[in-house]
């Protein structure tokens, strides 16, 4: 909407702005590792990384959220009630977030909002009290393939304002009204500023040079994906553990658990993954996705046919490369997905 | 609430064969002891999972006691002498954890030694009220995340 | 290790075109840098896309588990206790298995190089006798191999395979000039209020993803104690309690078991050292009992054993 210019002598004022009524997060350094933290100075924040090692869809979907609490003891008139857990009580910012990071927001708004039935409370509340300030990606790293699935380092898609570092300031864009009035105050953008954040837009897509390509994947049923030969190998190294799906902005999968203790009961959501047996593990004994080879396929069948065929195209994966650092058998994704697209 | 006013809970886990008779006997003969233990019958101290300690302490227990039949007088010929080993495996990983000494107890006890048990009981019971409440692993889920 | 790499494959080779084996199970490059993993070579073909190097993290003794046919393994010192660990204990067969031996010149950790270039990107690590030629975007440094090796190579007391069909190159010297018990033992020191300190801090950042006993060629149970529902031992949250339940009894159920061969810290992907609580227990089993684990074929699993004069200072 507005494009304004942010000093980085002026970032200190801008931030105690943000956190005036609202918690302020951001990127940090600890122990070695990037990680969100509240923050309330710029040096505080990082504003040279690559991105953090775990996505930030905590701040939306906890991995374990208590989502109600009951009193339990059956005869009590207040027995076995569930009360609702109180919402969010103070607006956040969440500052230099990466735009792959925001995009992935968008798919999870896709799932976890769809109509009136499927309308995920606890989701939206913190969502609508979240403002996304994010920070472009002018040195992506070389597992990033985000241009490949739909994001871009320097995307907006799902963000309020996206900053970009042209050197000793900061380029702002909002793109929504919340975004607009965090701007309000700062001076206009010059044409010079614009011209250099989009040279640097153009440099970092071209720093991405691995990727995917889903065009056969679209083209192919199902059941012929489903069938193919490649996941007899895929599946071979695979520990099973939940490394990819908890480190990955776009995996939502969670199971809710009722626990009680005493006169106490709560209900809680917790993230759950599909690599686990017990994730599909039916009360009967019998399991649908029984092998490894199953749980294996079902993580890149959600994320490239399953999402794309039931959300209008859009991609369960917004290749961040997190699950490529991170997998402790090196399962590259990138790799996985080409192979379903020969 | 006082130091001195509290009152721990203990679960204690009584192999059927010989503590548990034990506290039977020290019934029948009328001794006193403090009634901070809840004792939870086994067949067998092989019987004991360490999942079963672990559980206690999580339930909010001040302390686990595990009492069985001496080495050699084992119903089952050698359940203690396998327990033993586990035992002292888990219960040094446990105090090395940062469980406090004192939390944790065994003993061997026959159905025949009521004045052992009454005695037992006493240590075990002033041990753990020395302590204090349990502070480690306890699942509390009343606490707001 | 090029030349090591090189007879590996010769290896593999020989045995796939002989038909002595089905697979051979051995670890490929990695398509990000330090992260070999294991691969499974079925032809001649793909045996040449075995690869040995500084970063062979991945315990393969893992994959021989349920595995039906006869498979051949690249093991060093640490993979051939576990295999040894998992004939004694009725799991896989000697007779269905090949052990291609060499000598473990201790496996480099890459959180160590990854933490000298804080927040920058390495995009290549080139393996030299001694060194490693780090390269990344804008830099490029040699390090000494030894001073980054993981922290359970520094403490090895087995690089050499104790089972071996063949053996690569020659065996090698032993240990890393470490001491397992060190590991331990700054815990040891402390007061219960700062162990349990201690343990907080260790596994504060654990989210459950299981990596470490499922990458543990220990941990084969059909139904792991966490994911027990009835009685359900450990909750599924985040709750400290179920987080330490979860490693606690994680680690008892190495006892007697664990080889120190680093598999979980190596896989973890918070960089959670686990080996502070089995380096005890690794220890304690030494002291009490008198046992490595894996060391003999045929060797009783201390857990399973007793004898009428173990200690048991601590029962009333």
């Amino acid at each position: 909407m507005s494009h304004k210019i942010l000093a980085k002598d002026k970032l200190d004022a801008f931030l105690q702005g943000l956190c005036r009524d609202q918690d302020l997060f951001a990127p940090v350094m600890k122990d070695g590792k990037v990680g969100w933290a509240p923050v309330t100075t710029a040096a505080e924040a990082l504003w040279e990384f690559s991105n953090s090692e775990l996505s930030p869809k905590d701040f939306f979907f906890p991995q374990t959220e208590c989502m109600m609490r009951f009193k339990n003891v059956q005869g009590d008139p207040q027995g076995m009630i569930m009360q609702a857990e109180p919402a969010l009580n103070k607006p956040r910012v969440l500052l230099n977030i990466r735009p792959c990071d925001a995009k992935a927001f968008q798919v999870l708004d896709m799932i976890f909002v769809q109509d009136e039935m499927t309308n995920d409370l606890y989701w939206r509340d913190k969502r609508e009290k979240t403002t996304l300030i994010g920070l472009a990606c002018n040195d992506p790293c070389p597992t990033c393939f985000c241009t490949t699935v739909g994001s871009n380092p320097h995307g907006t898609t799902g963000l309020d304002v996206l900053l970009t570092d042209i050197g000793d300031k900061l380029v702002a864009e909002s793109f929504t009204a919340k975004g607009e009035a965090l701007l309000k105050e700062l001076p206009e953008v010059t044409r010079q500023d614009l011209f250099q954040a989009g040279e640097l837009k153009k440099a970092a897509e071209a720093k991405i040079t691995s990727g995917v390509a889903v065009d056969k994947i679209n083209a192919a049923t199902v059941m012929e994906l489903y069938d193919a030969p490649l996941w007899d190998r895929v599946m071979e190294s695979c520990l099973n553990c939940g490394t990819c799906t908890f480190c990955c902005p776009t995996c939502h999968c969670f199971d809710i658990q009722d626990e009680t203790q005493g006169e106490a009961g709560r209900r809680v959501r917790n993230w759950d993954y599909c690599m686990s047996w017990l994730f599909t593990m039916h009360g009967t004994g019998h399991n649908p996705r029984g092998t490894k080879k199953d749980r294996v396929r079902q993580r890149f069948m959600h994320k490239f046919k399953y999402i794309p065929v039931k959300r209008g195209g859009e991609i369960g994966c917004v290749g961040c490369g997190r699950c490529v650092q991170l997998c402790p058998v090196n399962i590259d994704v990138r790799k996985v997905v080409n192979d379903m697209n020969a | 609430m006082t130091e001195a006013q509290f009152e721990p809970r203990i679960a204690a886990f009584f192999c059927n064969w010989c503590t548990y008779g034990g506290a039977d006997l020290a019934g029948v003969s009328r001794l006193q002891y403090p009634t901070n233990l809840r004792a939870i019958r086994i067949p067998c101290t092989g019987r004991m999972n360490p999942n079963f300690i672990m559980q206690a302490f999580r339930q909010g227990a001040d302390g686990v006691w595990v009492s069985g039949c001496h080495p050699g007088d084992c119903h089952y010929i050698a359940g203690n002498l396998y327990a033993r080993r586990r035992f002292t495996v888990f219960k040094n990983l446990l105090e090395y954890a940062g469980l406090e000494p004192g939390r944790l107890h065994f003993s061997w006890i026959s159905s025949a030694e009521a004045s052992k048990f009454q005695q037992t009981v006493i240590e075990v019971t002033d041990a753990v009220r020395a302590l204090g409440p349990a502070q480690h692993l306890i699942k509390d889920i009343r606490k707001v995340a | 290790m090029e030349a090591i790499a090189q007879k590996i494959r010769e290896a593999a080779k020989k045995l796939l075109s002989e038909g002595k084996v089905d697979v051979v199970i051995g670890y490929a490059k990695g398509s990000v840098p330090m992260r070999e993993y294991p691969y499974f070579a079925y032809t001649p073909e793909e045996a040449e896309n075995l690869t040995w190097s500084s970063f062979c993290c991945n315990n393969l003794a893992l994959y021989t588990i349920r595995r039906p046919g006869r498979m051949a393994v690249v093991a060093q010192g640490c993979v051939s206790r576990n295999l040894v660990n998992l004939i004694n204990e009725n799991q896989i067969k000697r007779e269905n298995l090949y052990v291609i031996g060499l000598n473990s010149p201790g496996m480099v950790d890459r959180r160590k190089v990854q933490a000298l270039f804080p927040g920058k990107t390495i995009t290549e690590v080139i393996e030299e006798p001694e060194h490693l030629l780090v390269k990344g975007q804008g830099f490029e440094e040699r390090i000494e191999r030894k001073k980054f090796l993981r922290s359970n190579c520094l403490t090895c007391v087995q690089r050499n395979p104790v089972i071996s069909d063949e053996l690569i190159g020659q065996a090698g010297p032993e240990g890393h000039g470490g001491n397992i018990d060190n590991v331990a033992a700054p815990w040891e020191k402390l007061i219960p209020a700062e162990r349990w300190a201690e343990m907080q801090e260790t596994f504060k950042d654990c989210i459950r993803c299981y990596a470490c006993r499922d990458a543990c060629p220990l941990c084969y149970c059909y139904v792991c104690f966490v994911d027990e529902a009835q009685p359900q031992w450990c909750a599924k949250s985040q709750d400290e309690a179920d987080v330490m339940t979860f490693h606690l009894l994680r680690a008892f159920h190495c006892a007697g078991r664990c080889t120190d061969c680093g598999t979980c810290e190596s896989a973890c992907p918070q960089g959670i050292k686990m080996r502070r609580l089995t380096s005890k227990i690794e220890k304690d089993i030494r002291e009490l009992y008198g046992y490595r684990p894996g060391m003999e074929i045929g060797a009783q699993p201390p857990m399973s054993l007793f004898k009428p004069n173990d200690p048991q200072d601590f029962i009333k």
